[in-house]
């Protein structure tokens, strides 16, 4: 479960540390589409992209979805831009300065900028933009949290703007290089203001493409910003895109999209599913892009704040007795790798010496579960104390199920009953599934994160987090060890601090079992040989900018 | 999706009376196999539906494994014969229940008075008037997903067809000669009618239940294929089927067995259910 | 029902009126119920109503949820939230969506030509197969006889996603006759409409062969033969056209079946369309829109159901006289 998103302060604050350290990221193989022999781009020609999300509102300032954000940031363009190594670069923004408290930013904007209705991109704009976003009437549902303590905009001049904030707000940089706080002109805000979820031609941004078309169920179309000329510092050309026209088409059965490509009805296929890697790979017109998963991997969280696992003997038992590694890869054919700690392998102080350090041992579970005192057997093989079986509840959202998770699930009960542990998956709809998680009234909780930075440890294990107060910590942990630990490594920028930190909070959350990581998943794209210049962003969204087809 | 239409919807009537056939005899033949599946899978399989192995993920159908295995190595030949019974308990409670709860619905129409007779009749023409699919899929958005939620749902949305062809038959009798000489001898009404109705009615609900259930299986599958039907790890046709959708270039044996096996039990179904039609000829509702 | 027409002149015009005006008070009987029906869904939906609408995947603060919470008037009483929304219905307005934040009665306008496309496509098909199968072998007893009935029976039986999948795999993903996804153009059609029409054909078949068989039993039948007309043309002319009849009874179960099919097969085959948008609103709770598409599947069946009556008359002038 990913859906629940990071509140916005707690989420985001300690992502302070992106702001001023430059991050140095782990570099990923393959996040470039080889341009062997491409020769010099060629202009025009359009490309289709089959993915596997339809947003259900396209306004970037309400919507909390991923796939929003994705699609939209081919039209609306941010104050800065992020580099895969973390760096922030001038985008809309030429340059900025942060007040020493952090509570204020001032921008020095672009003055040759224009929204694609012709309108000037401004001070103003920017005002009128982030003021909209914290409107109550507006309802963002997550960019709202992106400006945290936001108090207002002042407009310095046409051309300088400073944002201002109650407190001390370290990841604004990070939030304003997002596309949830890019900018609408100020013009179609003011026409159609309440009707942007519906996306259509009254998206009106900067962007390198604009609105063409869209029909739901369908597809979405974007064409060329002819004007556009104010790419981010670092992008691949400046000036327009290369291609006319940009099309997404929706196609949500994994097996339809990947049809799709493989019988030429699209360029590029996003979330390609594992067990057809192999299979296109092997096609010499065939291109595929991987992106390494940055963030919380894949794991189940256990509940240790609620009988058995209340008792680490049982957890480290639960830990020890999956087979995880020989599960994984027959599931994910090898493209999804098994995880040893609660941080994907690309994140910034992911902790390696974890790795192989707790191997698949039933016997060593089966001792554990003894020494917890459920020595019993009942009809079903299952294991008893006092007469009462061992058995966990594992709710699941079936509408949220991705990724195959649904079969690992099944694979994690068959290997936990032959240690003697039944798990219940109630089938819950997803209101009821919320619900449930945030009383905690579960035993084990999946969920996966993606985001490029180790905070995200704070979002799951600090005590500040816990579900009752609407945060991610699923596990339940109150340990004042993991709250200093995270504190701490958030509040600093020292690199080295922070990865002892960090490394001390993985190996804690692992030894006391109050995770059970399961698989770092790698982002999967397609493409056909014509497609060039398809670049993945830190967070393994496309940007088709740069793209162009050899295709006519 | 489809089944054969509901009786009352259609006033069709077979003239001859044909002689069993062998195929009806193959139908019984196959309905009793699946029975004994579902009530002990374990007598024709000894593997493991739901024990996994990865090693073995993905092999075809073969020698050892006679419908290949799924993602996790799973033998789907078991997974396929342990389907039966949660999957045909499906067929059959939903039917039951909308049996039970459509001839109750019809006897209230028929004897509950002239008010009562228009609620009931009014409720089934609205719910009449949605596909049944559909009816289904909005009570479970009602009532959640699950097992006996998707019974339930798909017994709701045959009810209405039960309950008119109830009242239907209970008028019949009421107005028949030897209700109104019973009643002549004083004897009540209502218990009369009851009395008489229901051995009546029996025939053609039985008859339209086969039918019915034929009909239930495949929706019950549809709705778990769906995704808002059975709690895995337990094999159930319909949700097994939509496990094996993404693998339709890789390794169709995994969606395609369960649905061979849906088909196989509703063929069956239909054709005893037929050959009981014509049993009853004429036994149909009007 | 009653029949409209009726040679009594004087009385005309009032009768036929009264006729008209019985048919648009069931029409709308039927649909009020329908309402009625939608909104006790709704309003029975289990959970807060602001928590349904904005998801599990959101950062939505207090102030934003009261904001949702008196824009949708979730705090006003049940009855005045009723009669506002037969109102609404009354111009038309069948509300908005949870998740699309758009009008339902524009979601399902753009989703309804796909839709429609595949189920008139699919109906079109299943009679052609069903007319040519009823035709070539009521009355007869051959091994032609034998193999359509299996094979009628086999699709009657068979679920049509598990078809849709077969066929899929077959000619999309084996021998790529067919593109796999996709709303462009005849091709993409084909599969989907042929995964509809079967099961369908199926049944309408047997039920034309049924009619058809007791039809050529008909004295008329008899009495065309006997005037010199061919067997063939006694057939297709006379007992034709009294078979069909039944199968005009059948068209509230086919357009329940045509459109309920449309769920399954728009997931199968990845089409947009009625079906997908179902889904995705059950999926979502979405209620406002499953109201929509409840409401519509009600308005389609007592159109259907009205024009059905008519075109008993038509057909079968033994009927007019009511």
């Amino acid at each position: 479960m990913r859906a629940i998103r990071p509140p916005g302060i707690v989420g985001a604050a300690l992502a302070a540390a992106l702001v001023l350290s430059a991050c140095t990221s782990t570099t990923k193989s393959g996040n470039v589409a080889a341009q062997a022999d491409a020769g010099p781009p060629v202009r025009g020609g359009s490309v289709t992209v089959a993915i596997n999300t339809e947003p259900t509102c396209f306004d970037i300032h309400v919507s909390p979805q991923d796939i929003t954000a994705s699609i939209q940031r081919n039209v609306f363009d941010s104050l800065v831009a992020e580099d895969d190594q973390g760096n922030f670069r001038p985008w809309l923004a030429t340059s900025w300065e942060v007040a020493p408290d952090l509570t204020s930013y001032t921008f020095k904007l672009r003055t040759d900028v224009k929204f694609t209705d012709g309108t000037a991109f401004d001070a103003n704009a920017v005002k009128v933009n982030f003021d909209r976003i914290a409107a109550k009437s507006t309802k963002s549902q997550y960019a709202a949290s992106l400006l945290g303590p936001y108090t207002g905009t002042e407009v310095l001049d046409p051309a300088t703007v400073r944002i201002r904030f109650a407190k001390p707000f370290a990841p604004f940089l990070q939030a304003a290089s997002t596309a949830y706080l890019g900018f609408y002109s100020p013009q179609a805000l003011a026409a159609a203001g309440d009707k942007l979820c519906a996306g259509g031609a009254q998206s009106v941004g900067t962007g390198p493409f604009k609105f063409a078309a869209h029909t739901k169920g369908q597809s979405l179309t974007l064409e060329n910003n002819p004007a556009y000329n104010w790419a981010p510092t670092g992008a691949g050309h400046q000036g327009a895109a290369y291609l006319d026209k940009l099309t997404f088409r929706f196609l949500p059965e994994d097996s339809v999209r990947v049809g799709a490509f493989a019988g030429g009805q699209v360029d590029i296929a996003g979330s390609i599913p594992p067990v057809n890697v192999k299979g296109l790979e092997g096609r010499a017109d065939v291109r595929i892009l991987r992106h390494d998963f940055a963030g919380a991997v894949y794991s189940l969280f256990l509940n240790t704040t609620r009988a058995p696992f209340d008792d680490e003997r049982v957890r480290k038992a639960v830990q020890r007795g999956i087979n995880i590694g020989p599960n994984v890869q027959s599931i994910y054919f090898d493209q999804y790798r098994r995880a040893w700690g609660p941080l994907g392998s690309a994140t910034p102080s992911y902790d390696k010496t974890l790795e192989n350090s707790w191997p698949y041992d039933p016997a060593l579970a089966g001792r554990l579960l003894d020494e917890a005192g459920w020595t019993g057997r009942d009809g079903d093989g299952y294991r008893t104390r006092d007469g009462k079986r061992l058995s966990v509840q594992w709710p699941s959202a079936p509408a949220a199920v991705r990724e195959q998770r649904d079969i690992l699930a099944q694979a994690v009960q068959a290997d936990l009953k032959k240690i003697g542990v039944e798990v219940q998956r109630p089938a819950l709809d997803l209101g009821a599934f919320t619900t449930n998680a945030y009383a905690g009234k579960y035993d084990v909780l999946d969920m996966s994160w993606a985001r490029f930075e180790p905070d995200v440890l704070r979002l799951y294990f600090n005590s500040s987090n816990l579900p009752s107060a609407g945060g991610q910590n699923a596990a339940w942990l109150s340990n004042p060890q993991i709250d200093g630990w995270t504190d701490s490594a958030a509040a600093t920028l020292d690199r080295p601090t922070r990865d002892r930190l960090y490394a001390q909070t993985q190996a804690w959350v692992i030894e006391h079992a109050a995770v059970v990581p399961l698989y770092s998943a790698t982002t999967l794209f397609a493409t056909g040989k014509q497609i060039n210049g398809l670049r993945l962003d830190p967070n393994a969204w496309p940007l088709f900018h740069d793209v162009w087809s050899a295709r006519r | 999706m489809t089944a054969t239409p509901t009786a009352d919807k259609r006033r069709v009537r077979i003239r001859r009376r044909p002689a069993p056939r062998a195929s009806v005899v193959v139908a019984l033949v196959v309905l009793v196999l699946f029975a004994l599946i579902g009530l002990a899978p374990g007598l024709f399989t000894g593997t493991s539906p739901i024990e996994t192995d990865p090693l073995a993920a993905l092999r075809g159908p073969g020698a050892e494994h006679w419908f290949g295995t799924d993602q996790l190595g799973r033998d789907v030949f078991a997974r396929v014969l342990h389907g039966a019974r949660p999957s045909l308990l499906l067929g059959l409670g939903a039917t039951v229940f909308a049996l039970v709860g459509g001839t109750l619905w019809g006897l209230l129409s028929a004897l509950g008075g002239r008010a009562a007779d228009q609620v009931c009749m009014r409720l089934a023409d609205i719910m009449l008037s949605l596909p049944e699919l559909l009816l289904a899929l909005f009570v479970v958005t009602l009532l959640g997903r699950g097992t006996v939620d998707v019974m339930v749902a798909v017994a709701i949305a045959a009810m209405p067809g039960y309950a008119r062809l109830v009242r239907a038959e209970a008028l019949v009798v009421r107005r028949s000669g030897y209700v109104e000489a019973a009643a002549g001898l004083g004897l009540r009404r209502p218990v009369l009618i009851v009395r008489h109705v229901l051995p009546n009615a029996i025939g053609p609900l039985l008859v339209l239940g086969t039918v019915g259930f034929g009909t239930s299986l495949i929706y019950a599958s549809g709705l778990s294929f769906l995704g808002l039907g059975a709690q895995p790890p337990s094999p159930e046709w319909g949700a097994m089927l939509s496990e094996g959708r993404g693998f339709l270039e890789t390794a169709w044996w995994i969606g395609v067995f369960p649905g061979a096996a849906v088909t196989c039990a509703v063929i069956a179904v239909n054709v005893a259910g037929r050959h009981a039609r014509t049993r009853f000829a004429g036994g149909t509702a009007r | 029902m009653s029949s409209a027409v009726t040679p009594a002149e004087p009385a005309r015009l009032p009768r036929v009126l009264r006729a008209v005006g019985g048919r648009l008070v069931a029409i709308a009987s039927v649909l009020l119920g329908a309402a009625t029906l939608a909104f006790a869904g709704l309003k029975l939906l289990p959970g807060d109503p602001v928590a349904t609408l904005l998801g599990p995947q959101t950062t939505a603060s207090p102030a934003v949820r009261a904001q949702i919470r008196s824009d949708y008037g979730f705090d006003d009483p049940v009855i005045s939230q009723y009669l506002h929304y037969l109102g609404e219905l009354l111009h038309g307005r069948l509300g908005e969506s949870y998740q699309l934040q758009q009008p339902v009665s524009a979601l399902i306008a753009e989703q309804f030509g796909s839709t429609f496309e595949l189920a008139m496509s699919a109906l079109v098909l299943a009679v052609v197969i069903a007319t040519v199968s009823a035709l070539a072998t009521a009355g007869r007893r051959s091994a032609l006889r034998s193999a359509l009935g299996a094979w009628e029976l086999v699709a009657v039986s068979t679920p049509s996603f598990w078809l849709g999948i077969v066929l899929l795999t077959v000619f999309s993903f084996r021998l790529q006759w067919f593109p796999v996804a996709g709303t462009e153009g005849v091709q993409t059609l084909v599969l989907p409409a042929v995964t509809l029409a079967l099961p369908i054909a199926g049944v309408l078949a047997q039920v034309l062969r049924e009619g058809l068989e007791k039809a050529l039993a008909e004295p008329f039948v008899v009495t065309a033969r006997a005037r010199g007309l061919g067997r063939g043309a006694v057939r297709v002319r006379h007992a034709f056209r009294h078979a069909a009849i039944p199968l005009l009874t059948l068209s509230g179960w086919l357009t329940g079946t045509l459109l309920g099919g449309t769920v399954l097969v728009e997931k199968v085959f990845a089409r947009p369309g009625i079906g997908a948008l179902t889904l995705q609103s059950v999926n979502t709770k979405d209620m406002p829109v499953v109201m929509g598409v409840v409401l519509l599947a009600a308005l389609v069946f007592v159109l259907i159901s009205q024009l059905t009556d008519v075109l008993y008359a038509v057909i079968d002038p033994r009927l007019r006289k009511g």
